[in-house]
């Protein structure tokens, strides 16, 4: 059971619960007070143990559902399997041929069906049926169907249906259990008794041969289920991952459902860790304790007074985003990201320019990112990028906002079509703000190719980054956090 | 005492009768909860829309297992000073001057300072010792010989550094007090302690990890139906399927806040205090206020009363 828990875990983090050893250890302290009879109480008490806010509560609902689905043995068998075993045994010491009949009569829902109904008709006849040899005939035809899915799962783990990746594996994996669980000695089997001549033979043989086509149907459903369960969720991942490293102007659009959730996902991550950030500040509260114990050393005389109420520091920043055509996908994605940021940094200032600098803080704001983005390309897209006319209206409309606190992006890859720079604005930012952050997505070795003005820029930013693809993005906010707070 | 304790916790069944004998309806979940809370030794983070009774099972526990409920209310800036403990000043300033007087008969008889340093150790540090100790929440419930609840409520309105103020709290049942030492809890009689949550942020995975994670959402009708029988016993039978229907529909609707159960409850009262028999359009357009907290989800709603008042009679 321990290794189906794990198993169960695993399936878990793949779908993204996050589930640590130490959970998973208490899971199974837990268990051993719980037990594992009642099906409910079991999966209450894991519920509860593995998984811990209302999304990874309805995670863990439809993995539990997935991975435990004996639904369709259970129902019917869970009291047939318990009361009835014993008798099973029985009726197999009296007359063995008898027990042909007994996966239908055991009311098993899809399987049994016909079993039954030519179990009932040859009731008499079956005297004279031999009994099967091979082990998974004996099972097919005598077995309980919960024994016939415990024997499945314990072959589906043998031949690890769990690594399972692509759809196109399927149909190996179902080979591969149906091997593991005896598939060849039931065959041998069947040829061996079609070939006799006996009447009692022959039937036999028709039945092991409809119970095996049941069964590998079965175990096809299993392995779907299994695929599903497993690598569903780690082909996401996979795509996730590559996602990330792709460079952004190569994305194509129906890929930006998935990025943003990327990187509404990598903004969460950055929320948890910064929002933390605390420094003491000089006001409020006189804290007593902490005065009286430091200025102990001082014989009580308090002079190093210590205050109790802390501030948090909320870095400003404002952004400037070059929106013509080339780098406009870029720009998209900092302010998509900048925006997911909102509850730690809720002072984003944004600005969009081609040529003309526009502030879009209120509409990016206001409305969602897809229009907002479509109206800023609409308002600012078109025309020739002016990097020196963007920074004479920066300089025009905002400079006197700029303080110390403020941090300033500027993304953009700082073709001027061979215009005046200015970069003497940059450097009266670079004097004025906290921190001046150049991005360029194109790489360093292009940034002094042609009317590239990088050469006259780099020098009075703090930083400059290239800054391609989703990593990229994330490496730059995260040490734009770790600098202003 | 301890006797009684362990039989309302000894299975699930006898935890839900016996919070239901406390007008506490709980369904499964929570009951295997406070089960596995008190079997594993661990600590509940209870979570769910404010109003669906996450404070009042803490209570509720306490009562049935007749133990005190030691209440721990979380906002910012809460710190070790209010939450664990915090020395008496002006006791300890009183105290150095006492010594400061009796110094002189302390040090009688010691030659040069090494002496009279040695002579000093050998008086006995009282100045921070339990003596001087205030014990707040926290501490006092560790001290609880009997076993207590812990309430510690809304532990997302505190800081973060209170978190993990509290991790050691809640893992070991020690605190440790760096003048002190550790101090531990009775081995036998862990204080059994909830956290509330209305998710106003995000709990850190350490706090979490370290929790059972019961999440509370709003009952079905049938369970709703019987805990406004427990709480409100006087409303007819038609009356409390009406009502409850009527706000579970409501539920339904895009508000700004729905109704908890404790709204439930307080309409139910007022529907009482004013005769009501059955529910009709203009009854509930005037009570309106008492489930609703918004001015605009009042007024999305009131076009709405009339449909969801037939619904509400058609219901029975």
């Amino acid at each position: 059971m321990e290794k189906t828990l794990v198993d169960f875990v695993k399936v878990l983090r793949t779908a993204e619960v996050k589930v640590s050893p130490a959970e998973t250890l208490d899971a199974m302290t837990a268990l051993k007070v719980v037990g594992y009879e009642d099906r409910v109480l079991f999966k209450n008490t894991l519920s509860m143990l593995l998984s811990k806010n209302p999304e990874e509560k309805e995670t863990f609902e439809s993995c539990f559902e997935k991975f435990f689905t004996f639904d369709d043995v259970m129902p019917a068998n869970e009291d047939a399997t318990s009361d009835s075993e014993p008798d099973d045994q029985f009726e197999d010491e009296r007359s063995d041929s008898n027990a042909s009949g007994q996966p239908g009569g055991k009311g098993s829902g899809q399987g049994g069906g016909q079993g039954n109904a030519s179990g009932e008709s040859t009731e008499e006849d079956d005297q004279d049926m031999p009994s099967p040899t091979s082990a998974l005939g004996q099972l097919l035809l005598q077995g309980s169907r919960s024994d016939l899915m415990i024997k499945m799962a314990e072959a589906g783990r043998a031949v690890e249906v769990n690594q399972i990746v692509v759809f196109t594996q399927k149909g190996l994996y179902t080979r591969k259990i149906m091997d593991q669980m005896g598939l060849k000695a039931l065959q041998d089997e069947i040829t061996e008794l079609q070939n006799d001549t006996g009447a009692g033979e022959r039937r036999l043989a028709g039945k092991l041969k409809r119970a095996r086509d049941q069964l590998r149907d079965q175990v096809r459903d299993y392995v779907e289920k299994q695929f599903f369960l497993h690598a569903d969720e780690h082909g996401k991942q996979l795509r996730e991952e590559l996602l990330k490293k792709v460079k952004l102007s190569n994305l194509e659009k129906r890929n930006f459902k998935d990025v943003q959730e990327i990187v509404f996902k990598m903004a969460k991550k950055l929320v948890s860790i910064h929002s933390k950030r605390r420094k003491t500040y000089k006001r409020g509260h006189l804290d007593l304790r902490k005065t009286l114990r430091k200025n102990m050393q001082y014989d009580g005389v308090f002079f190093d007074l210590k205050w109790k109420a802390v501030k948090v520091d909320r870095p400003k920043v404002m952004c400037i985003c070059d929106v013509s055509g080339s780098v406009s996908n870029y720009s998209r994605f900092l302010l998509m990201f900048l925006y997911s940021l909102a509850e730690i940094i809720p002072k984003v200032r944004s600005f969009a320019f081609s040529s003309d600098l526009g502030e879009v803080t209120q509409l990016f704001r206001n409305s969602n990112l897809e229009d907002a983005m479509a109206k800023t390309m609409r308002d600012y897209g078109n025309g020739s990028t002016d990097y020196g006319q963007m920074l004479l209206d920066f300089r025009r409309t905002c400079m006197d906002d700029v303080d110390n606190k403020t941090t300033i992006i500027i993304l953009g890859d700082a073709r001027n079509n061979y215009g005046d720079p200015k970069a003497e604005i940059v450097r009266e930012m670079y004097e004025k703000a906290k921190r001046v952050i150049w991005l360029n997505p194109e790489p360093r070795s292009n940034w002094q190719v042609g009317d590239a003005e990088m050469k006259k820029y780099a020098p009075n930013c703090h930083q400059t980054e290239v800054c391609n693809s989703l990593t990229h993005l994330e490496r730059v906010v995260s040490n734009l956090l770790k600098f202003t707070a | 005492m301890s006797l009684e304790r362990d039989e309302h916790l000894s299975s699930i069944e006898s935890i839900q009768s016996g919070l239901e004998s406390l007008n506490y309806i709980s369904n499964l979940q929570i009951a295997t909860a406070v089960f596995l809370a008190y079997r594993l030794d661990k600590p509940v983070l209870i979570e769910g829309p404010p109003g669906v009774g996450k404070t009042e099972l803490a209570k509720s526990v306490a009562n049935m297992l007749e133990l005190e409920c030691i209440r721990l209310q979380c906002y910012e800036g809460l710190d070790e000073s209010k939450a664990i403990y915090e020395w008496k000043y002006g006791k300890q300033l009183l105290y150095t001057q006492v010594l400061k007087e009796t110094l002189g008969e302390i040090l009688e008889g010691a030659t040069g300072l090494t002496e009279s340093v040695a002579k000093l150790h050998e008086f006995g540090d009282v100045f921070f010792s339990e003596e001087f100790l205030e014990p707040r929440p926290l501490l006092k419930a560790l001290k609880e010989e009997k076993g207590c609840v812990l309430l510690i409520d809304e532990v997302d309105k505190s800081d973060h550094e209170f978190e993990s103020l509290l991790l050691e709290m809640l893992s070991d049942y020690q605190l440790s007090i760096p003048e002190i030492g550790t101090i531990k809890a009775n081995p036998k009689r862990k204080p059994l302690v909830f956290l509330t949550s209305n998710n106003t942020r995000e709990i850190s995975d350490a706090l979490k990890r370290r929790c059972l994670h019961l999440y509370i959402p709003f009952p079905d009708a049938d369970l709703e139906s019987q805990i406004v029988h427990a709480r409100v016993p006087e409303v007819p039978a038609e009356l409390r399927r009406q009502l409850v229907t009527f706000i579970q529909e409501l539920r339904t609707l895009d508000l700004k806040k729905v109704p908890a159960i404790s709204e439930t409850i307080d309409w139910a009262k007022t529907l009482i205090l004013l005769h009501t028999e059955s529910l009709d359009a203009d009854m509930v357009k005037q009570t309106l206020n008492v489930i609703l907290k918004f001015q605009e989800d009042i007024e999305t709603v009131e076009g709405e009363v009339q449909m969801l008042t037939n619904k509400a009679l058609k219901a029975q």
